[in-house]
């Protein structure tokens, strides 16, 4: 009479066996269950993923499983009364929104950013680039940053990163420096850069921003506390020194010298230049034709000077500027017009100042622009 | 046949009594279980074993782990790939059009509340019937320092309406901001209309406009539509009617119904108008912080107003260009507020929220049209002089009523005093009939009768003359 196995193994298998596998199977679960690294969690407490692609873009969303069918999206509560701007970000869990119009992609730039010290789970960025052959170039250059990035350690991950394509033409269809800053064709250019910088900041804030920091495409190199640095000043509107590195000739070395123009306390002569402008005309710094004699940010700073020095400005630049998101959503933005006599980010400024927000900036704290 | 249980052997013919001692077939009692009862029980054991070490991870505080661990921990890496980190967006396909519907153009609804918790069931049965499709309409609320139950309820409607079981109600994202900005401003209609609070008050309101809009705004949409919440009347189509014009900001007219006594109706709105001569030349007089507000005495710009403009029998795709919007139904495209306009909550060119938002579309040259001959209807909610002037209707109807009733009660009293007297009459009335049919067969004597009484009376009469 034929008996299955089975039954005779299972017959002769006695308790002590039993107990084995039990202890065995404890193993497994023990290390099944264990993160793989005390990061993995700490990271997945602090994401509030999102259950529907309906969510606010700063956050990640659970895509639904193929084939299911997804209901409704839910009724969702943001208490903006919580949501706190503070001079300690990092301890206080603070998200950040780095915001970046882009029409050419820099490695340098990914580099500097994915060495922020900041926890990148508390970082979203954004993008915005034009629809040109130039920026679809610039797209998919970053595209597969991002894709490296998002797959890759945990730690270099980022929250939540959007990318827009811009809905109007670049005013000037060379990127090239030389180009970009003539004089006629500067006011163009700032309009067109207005509303880009407008189109991200509005499809992108939600409602869990705490700060935004615009950071220029073409930013090379900051100290990786950049936003440390310049939350710990607590103040409004803060922006850094915006430098150019370059091979000085004359020295034979390395050298720096003031980039960014757009940051400055006002004077007299330009307020009564103003004054006899037309109501769209614009008033620009850094061109001789428009003698301004304002006191400029970019030279306020000294060589070995202190580092949290900081001065009041009636203008500022985008190239490195960090804004408590309360700013923009009070309604400041960049005028795509002729405000006061200004436009972008020193028409931000000023409408910052009617809005009850006093912009600042640090003499000694150094970006650097890419150099061509 | 042989009985199988034999009770002398077994039914093979053993055990042959005493053969052997050792017998490999004798019977021995199972130590054991039947393998198949064991094998039950050892996967009873091992599922409470399981259970219990699952129950030991929860009380440890790690759930997700344990559902990794159900899932065999292949789920995991499965949820990772398909968290979505990156988006992207073409803004160009979000330019909105004339016929938005068609090519599922979402939009954004923001309604602005504040203690509006008795408008929200009108809202509500307004947002049930519009027929624009409810899966491209995304709504988001901003609710700021309300003191009744405007959150509470807000959420219970917006949950039911969620949850309808027909597929065509259910709205897309929606979002309700919190945000108290510590209003100073009573919200009482007397105070909110009066002149010397109107710019401060509407700075606060393009506040939470702009805090509502740049927390909900998505690079999806395609437009945006502003919805105060105590419209009463308003076509169902509005979203599309608007939409047809094809405009960057466009506005229906404002109208409110008013007790017969006050006219039946009256323009609502005036913050809709055309920039006029006068009113630029006063701009230029006043200070940088000024804001000039429509409708009242104190600033007269002679402003031509869309809401005067209406004709009930008039054109309702009629259009007419305007500087300054009124806030009550604005339908933009979201092309707008991403190029930067916005409420603004300081003094932009003398004016401010709606109508300094009206002036900075028009700056930033987009069109801004008013619907003269489309009118939709406010609520109307009496103002402190209504309602003296009410109470004192009241007041008047009640003592004409009172009259009414004391007249009646007056009637009634004569009527149960003389009620006797008037059937005494029909009493007598009767007699007198009666004693008239009987006497019609004597009446020549009786006439002879009464001549003599008449002559006799008329005798009397003379003796008296």
């Amino acid at each position: 009479m034929a008996r299955p196995m089975g039954s005779v193994r299972l017959k002769k298998a006695n308790s002590s066996t039993l107990i084995l596998g039990a202890v065995l199977c404890i193993f497994i679960i023990i290390f099944l269950v264990s993160p793989s690294s005390p990061a993995t969690t700490g990271r997945l407490s602090t994401i509030v993923s999102a259950q529907h692609h309906l969510s606010p873009p700063t956050s990640p969303y659970q895509s639904p499983r193929s084939g299911a069918v997804q209901g409704p999206p839910p009724v969702t509560r943001y208490n903006l009364n919580k949501v706190t701007v503070t001079s300690d970000p990092v301890r206080n869990q603070e998200h950040i929104l780095i915001l970046t119009p882009m029409a050419r992609f820099y490695q340098q730039y990914w580099d500097n950013l994915l060495h922020l010290s900041y926890p990148h789970e508390l970082i979203t960025l954004g993008f915005i680039l034009p629809k040109t052959k130039e920026g679809n170039q610039a797209t998919s250059l970053l595209q597969q940053q991002i894709q490296k990035t998002q797959h890759g350690p945990e730690k270099d991950r980022f929250k939540s990163i959007i990318i827009l394509r811009q809905d109007f033409d670049p005013a000037v269809a060379s990127q090239d420096e030389s180009e970009r800053h003539k004089l006629g064709n500067q006011k163009a250019r700032r309009e067109v850069m207005a509303k880009a910088r407008n189109s991200l900041l509005f499809t992108t804030l939600g409602p869990s921003t705490s700060w935004v920091l615009w950071l220029d495409a073409d930013i090379v190199e900051t100290e990786p506390t950049l936003i440390q640095d310049l939350a710990a000043f607590d103040k409004p509107i803060i922006v850094a020194n915006c430098f150019q590195k370059y091979y000085n000739p004359e020295t034979k070395k390395m050298d720096e010298r003031p980039y960014d123009f757009n940051s400055w306390q006002d004077s007299e002569n330009a307020l009564k230049m103003a004054e006899q402008m037309g109501p769209d005309d614009i008033l620009l710094e850094g061109y001789a034709e428009l003698a301004t004699y304002r006191t400029l940010l970019a030279y306020m700073s000294t060589p070995g000077g202190k580092q949290d020095l900081v001065v009041p400005l009636d203008g500022v630049g985008g190239t490195a500027l960090l804004v408590k998101a309360d700013v923009h959503r009070d309604g400041a933005m960049f005028p795509a017009f002729s405000f006061y006599h200004l436009i972008e980010s020193e028409g931000f400024a000023k409408m910052a100042k009617r809005l009850g927000w006093q912009p600042y900036g640090l003499p000694n704290y150094k970006v650097y622009h890419y150099n061509e | 046949m042989m009985p199988r249980h034999h009770s002398s052997g077994f039914s093979n013919g053993y055990p042959r009594a005493d053969t052997f001692e050792i017998s490999p077939h004798r019977f021995q009692p199972r130590a054991t279980l039947p393998p198949h009862r064991k094998r039950r029980q050892t996967f009873i054991r091992l599922g409470i074993v399981v259970v219990l070490l699952v129950l030991v991870i929860i009380w440890f505080g790690q759930p997700k782990s344990v559902a990794s661990l159900i899932s065999l921990g292949l789920l995991s890496g499965y949820e990772d790939l398909k968290l979505e980190t990156v988006r992207y967006y073409d803004l160009t396909t979000v330019q909105g059009s004339a016929r938005g519907w068609e090519r599922e153009e979402r939009i954004l609804l923001c309604v602005p509340l504040r203690d509006a918790e008795q408008h929200l069931p009108m809202f509500f049965s307004h947002l049930k019937n519009f027929t624009y499709p409810h899966n491209l309409i995304d709504l988001a609320f901003l609710v700021s320092d309300s003191k009744d139950r405007t959150l509470e309820s807000l959420v219970e409607y917006l949950e039911a309406i969620q949850a309808d079981p027909d597929p065509k109600q259910p709205y897309g994202e929606i979002s309700i901001i919190e945000k108290d900005f510590g209003q100073k401003v009573n919200q009482d209609v007397e105070s909110r209309h009066g002149f010397a609070a109107q710019a401060s008050r509407r700075k606060l309101m393009a506040q939470a406009r702009n805090w509502l809009l740049s927390a909900a705004l998505r690079p999806y949409h395609s437009w945006v539509y502003w919805r105060d919440v105590d419209v009463e009347t308003a076509p169902f189509t509005i979203l599309e009617d608007l939409m047809r014009h094809n405009k960057d900001v466009i506005v229906p007219n404002v109208w409110r119904p008013l007790p017969d006594w006050l006219g039946g109706e009256q323009p609502y709105d005036l913050n809709s108008w055309q920039e006029s001569e006068t009113a630029l030349a006063l701009a230029d007089t006043l200070d940088e912080d000024a804001v000039i507000v429509e409708g009242y005495a104190e600033y007269a710009t002679w402003r031509p107003h869309l809401a005067y403009l209406r004709d009930p029998y008039g054109d309702p795709d009629m259009e007419m260009e305007i500087d300054g919007v009124g806030g009550v139904s604005i339908l933009a495209k979201a092309g707008v507020f991403r190029a930067g306009v916005h409420f603004p909550a300081f003094s932009f060119e003398k004016h401010a929220e709606t109508e300094g938002f009206g002036k900075m579309a028009k700056r930033m040259r987009f069109s801004v049209v008013g619907l003269p001959h489309y009118t939709i209807w406010h609520l109307y909610e009496p103002s402190v002089d209504d309602i003296k002037h009410m109470e004192e209707m009241e007041r008047e109807r009640i003592a004409r009523e009172k009259e009414e009733e004391e007249r009646k009660i007056k009637e009634a009293q004569i009527k149960e005093e003389f009620g006797d007297a008037n059937t005494q009459w029909e009493q007598d009335k009767q007699q007198m009939q009666d004693l008239k049919d009987r006497g019609s067969e004597k009446e020549a004597g009786l006439n002879q009768g009464a001549a003599a009484k008449a002559a006799g009376a008329g005798a009397i009469e003379g003796q008296k003359n």
